[in-house]
């Protein structure tokens, strides 16, 4: 008698799924799937949009280094130059100064500072970066020019990154402003990264007799490395990826030069300066073709970043 | 090594503070009501104003976040109640891919494809804008739904309802701040980008426009056009649309923020 | 029902998006190349040059007055406006340099009319230099190629006894899109310079071998504005505009007319042929023109001869050759000559 428990009946489970419950199924996959097939769009298109000037260079684009609407030939290496140089000098110097940020707002200020001082570095980076860009302009750029290039101008200008004449324009803007746009990016990112390190460790390295700094970096850092270095790959991502912040201030040069103080490019500032001005199909094909190689690099650096991410979630898995 | 760390956050505290500090300084005395009112006046006059730009921006937002946020929704929720795992792991990693699309790409994206042949329109704009908007919606919403105790799903499926019905009526209203919050915060970043609207909407008359069938004006453009030119007064109006983006971009923000917070908190005492 | 809730304002706002749209100016068809009913036209687009700009920018308000059609234009470059009236996203395009043959093959029966007479000018930014400065085109040349690096040269000193000129770096400005300014300039450089014209050549986009570069007139005036020691090359109308000062360039006949409405006039006065694709070239005139500005240019509007906003670009131009040249003089475009203005109604009468 008591195994007679009586079943739901048969038909509750296998019921099939009235239409309110199968539309809300098919309307958010169908959703899902259109993501997909964005991204697959978007791709195809660019790709498209630069056929014709792949086409004709090839891969040879990538080290081409004349840009000349005139003679049709067209070449990324200088573009690729300035958007590698911008972008590591940028991520140089904002990636310690953010996990250093990180750091603070999870291990080192104190608790009534660490709510606050973190909204107001996420605030940076709401700024949008046109803004950033007319302040580039009218007051980083000159600043540069007549206190800071000069200075280095005259006592580091035997390296050949500060050779050269002040300017209020060129690599040296760029970069400051892309260090500014990428800081709020990883600061936010390390110090969720520095929440997660389980308590427990830090606490019994602390009742261990060592110091903060010494349990943060003995304990916290290398438990969070591989995600500050996602951290990171993102940042460097953004800085990239940006066009018109650094268009505003980099000096669309079209002429090589190893100073930072001269006006250079990077492949999103052209593409932004020259695309509705483009005088020939060709131009048009090879700005497009730049842009697939922006988004090659973006899609690479944000799938690297994922799959540390991943390999992370899954090692905290296992250790717990 | 502390010392260090606080210097650093000093040091990004007082780019922000130094950032906007320049923007209220340069930006407030421009400000006026004709600022405000006023299209662009003629080459070398002085009078005229962002009204255009004003106008245009809200109704791309507008049209933008009518078309991400069903969608973002929907592929949250895709995610989190119908998805088997690894399937809902490969939307995320598209959607985080398409987050990081550069938005210049985006922008030529749309122009190949809505713009070529047509002519500009702020309807090829707020494409662009949205499909910027959707990850940012989807991956929030999805946190927010991730969030909701499990115990209100099975409680509603005790109750004898559909999967759906407790996601309409259960699961949503509960999110419902988080979700508002998802898309303030998508807003407060569409409309700061320059580089969709760039070749999408960007010729434009100096009248205030609402046919969203052309090309219209929007402040981050306007912004980005006035910082390039040599007059004062251009670059004048430059710095107050860049006050009057920021405040709104800002105060957003914050909005989100604290909207965000509270539906933590709610969702939490729910657990 | 708390749903309710969610969608009634999303449903507002997405129909109050729609409806603003399609209210709005209630117009059947804004953009070039779309279809289109016989309905009433209430807006032209158009895109190019922005030597022209500061004209159409009078004419905009103006002719709203008159006829009701709003003029949409966009001040992207020569170049761009040349692809942009190629590839039907505008109605008419704007450019200072006239198409190339392959340019008016892409562009498929597209008419140029010369809509207004201009000029560009050298300007340059030294600590105490004067208000015109003496320069040839060869010396211009020289230091767009790197050959004369600083401004007290003696080239540049021999040219203007009396004026004492610091020793800054000359830093040049070209401008990096595609434009019809860089055309005039580049035309003028190699018209004096055989070296130049095999190196650099005359285009809308050259490739300049050192300097700065900036788009558009307006940005390449704030980069003079900014940099001690710049010399570039803007449209006539940002010199009053932006108080930059006029280099006097060398003319063919050996004087240095300051660049104006009488010495633009004197030049399009020494060339009336019109070429057969349509374009007036107004750079270097020979010596007979002896107060002419070696840099002086018609500007063009490039309207396909086939639209379906004929009737509407017809009365367009109409007005910017006949009405509108007054708005010219304070902007430094002297009125066409009435032989270009016939040539013009020739012009436009095919546009159907």
């Amino acid at each position: 008698m008591i195994a007679e428990t009586p079943a739901p009946p048969p038909s509750f489970r296998r019921r099939r799924p009235r239409f309110g419950d199968a539309g809300l199924r098919i309307l958010a996959g169908a959703a899902a799937i259109g993501a997909l097939l964005l991204v697959g769009l978007l791709v195809y298109k660019v790709t498209e949009e630069a056929w014709p000037s792949i086409s004709e260079f090839g891969l040879a684009f990538l080290w081409g280094k004349e840009w000349n609407a005139v003679t049709g030939e067209f070449g990324a290496l200088y573009l690729i130059w300035g958007t590698a140089f911008s972008s590591l000098v940028a991520i140089a110097i904002a990636a310690p100064v953010a996990i250093a940020i990180g750091l603070f707002l999870s291990e080192l200020a104190p608790r009534s500072l660490r709510a606050p001082v973190g909204a107001l570095v996420e605030l940076l980076a709401a700024i949008p970066s046109v803004v950033l860009g007319l302040w580039g302009i009218i007051v980083l750029g000159p600043f540069l020019q007549q206190h800071v290039e000069p200075w280095l101008a005259d006592h580091l200008g035997f390296i050949p990154f500060f050779s050269g004449d002040p300017s209020n324009v060129g690599l040296l803007p760029a970069a400051v402003v892309l260090t500014i746009m990428i800081i709020p990016i990883v600061a936010s990112i390390s110090r969720e990264l520095f929440l997660s390190v389980p308590g427990d460790l830090k606490q019994g390295s602390l009742a261990l007799g060592s110091t903060r700094w010494e349990m943060v970096r003995n304990v916290a850092i290398p438990q969070v490395s591989a995600g500050l270095v996602a951290a990171v790959i993102l940042g460097l991502a953004r800085a990239l990826g940006e066009a018109i912040a650094v268009s505003q201030v980099i000096g669309g040069g079209l002429s090589f030069s190893i100073s930072v103080f001269h006006p250079a490019d990077t492949l999103a500032g052209r593409i932004a300066s020259q695309y509705q001005g483009s005088t020939s199909d060709l131009q048009t094909a090879s700005l497009a073709y730049l842009a697939v190689i922006l988004l090659v690099m973006s899609l690479i650096a944000n799938v690297a970043a994922q799959l540390i991410v991943r390999r992370i979630r899954r090692r905290m898995g296992v250790a717990h | 090594m502390e010392l260090l760390a606080t210097l650093a956050s000093v040091f990004a505290v007082a780019l922000l503070v130094i950032v906007i500090a320049s923007v209220i300084k340069e930006g407030a005395p421009a400000l006026s009501w004709d600022f405000f009112t006023k299209p662009p006046a003629p080459f070398g006059q002085t009078t005229g104003g962002i009204a255009n730009s004003i106008v245009g921006t809200l109704l791309m937002t507008a049209m933008a976040t009518a078309l991400a946020l069903p969608g973002g929704v929907l592929i949250a929720i895709y995610n989190v109640e119908f998805a088997p795992p690894r399937v809902a792991e490969t939307v995320r990693l598209v959607l985080n891919m398409l987050a990081g699309v550069p938005t210049i790409v985006i922008g030529i994206f749309i122009y190949g494809l809505l713009v070529v042949g047509s002519g500009q329109s702020a309807i090829a704009a707020s494409v662009a804008l949205a499909i910027l908007m959707l990850p940012l919606i989807a991956r929030a919403t999805e946190e927010v739904l991730a969030l909701v105790p499990p115990s209100l799903r099975e409680a509603g499926l005790a109750l004898g309802s559909t999967r759906s019905r407790t996601v309409i009526r259960i699961i949503l209203p509960t999110a419902i701040g988080g979700i508002i919050t998802s898309a303030i915060v998508a807003i407060a970043r569409a409309a700061g980008e320059t580089a969709p609207v760039l070749f999408t909407s960007s010729i434009v008359a100096n009248v205030v426009s609402t046919d969203v069938h052309g090309a219209l004006g929007s402040i981050p453009l306007s912004i980005y056009v006035n910082s390039e030119s040599p007059s004062v007064h251009d670059q004048q109006q430059a710095w107050a649309a860049a006050l009057v983006l920021l405040a709104f971009v800002l105060i957003l923000s914050i909005t989100g923020r604290l909207l965000s917070l509270r539906t933590r908190r709610q969702i939490e005492r729910m657990r | 029902m708390k749903m309710k809730k969610l969608t009634a304002p999303l449903a507002a706002v997405a129909v109050l998006a729609l409806a603003a749209g399609c209210g709005g100016s209630g117009s059947s068809d804004n953009n070039g190349g779309g279809s289109s009913t016989g309905g009433k036209v209430s807006v032209l687009t158009g895109a190019g040059s922005t030597l022209v700009y500061p004209l159409v920018s009078q004419w905009e308000p103006d002719y709203a007055t008159k006829d009701g059609i709003t003029i949409t234009y966009g001040a992207i470059g020569s170049g761009g406006g040349i692809e942009a009236i190629t590839g039907r996203t505008v109605d008419f395009g704007a450019s200072d340099a006239p198409l190339s043959p392959d340019q008016a093959t892409a562009c498929k029966g597209c008419l140029q009319v010369p809509w207004a007479l201009g000029a560009t000018v050298v300007t340059y930014n030294v600590k105490d230099a004067p208000d015109h400065l003496k320069l040839t085109g060869q010396v211009v040349a020289d230091m767009y190629t790197g050959k004369i690096t600083s401004w007290n040269d003696p080239a540049i000193a021999s040219l203007n006894p009396g004026v004492n000129l610091p020793d800054t770096k000359v830093t040049p400005v070209y401008r990096s899109d595609g434009s019809g300014d860089s055309y005039v300039f580049t035309s003028y450089l190699s018209a004096i310079d055989p070296s130049w014209k095999s190196s650099v050549g005359a285009s809308t986009q050259p490739a300049f071998p050192t300097g700065t570069g900036a788009e558009k007139n307006s940005g390449v005036a704030a980069a003079i504005q900014s940099t001690d020691g710049a010399i570039g090359y803007v449209a006539i109308s940002y010199i009053a505009a932006d108080s930059l000062h006029a280099a006097l360039l060398q003319n063919a006949a050996g004087k240095y007319p300051v660049p104006g409405l009488d010495t633009i006039a004197a030049a399009a006065a020494a060339v009336s042929d019109v070429q057969a694709d349509g374009s007036i070239p107004l750079v270097n005139p020979p010596a007979s023109a002896a107060d002419a500005y070696p840099m002086a240019t018609y500007t063009y509007a490039i309207v396909p001869q086939k639209s379906n906003k004929a009737a509407a670009l017809k009365d367009f131009l109409m007005y910017a050759i006949t009405d509108g040249q007054a708005f010219g003089k304070d902007l430094g475009f002297p009125e066409m000559p009435s032989a270009v203005i016939d040539h013009d109604k020739t012009e436009i009468a095919k546009i159907s």
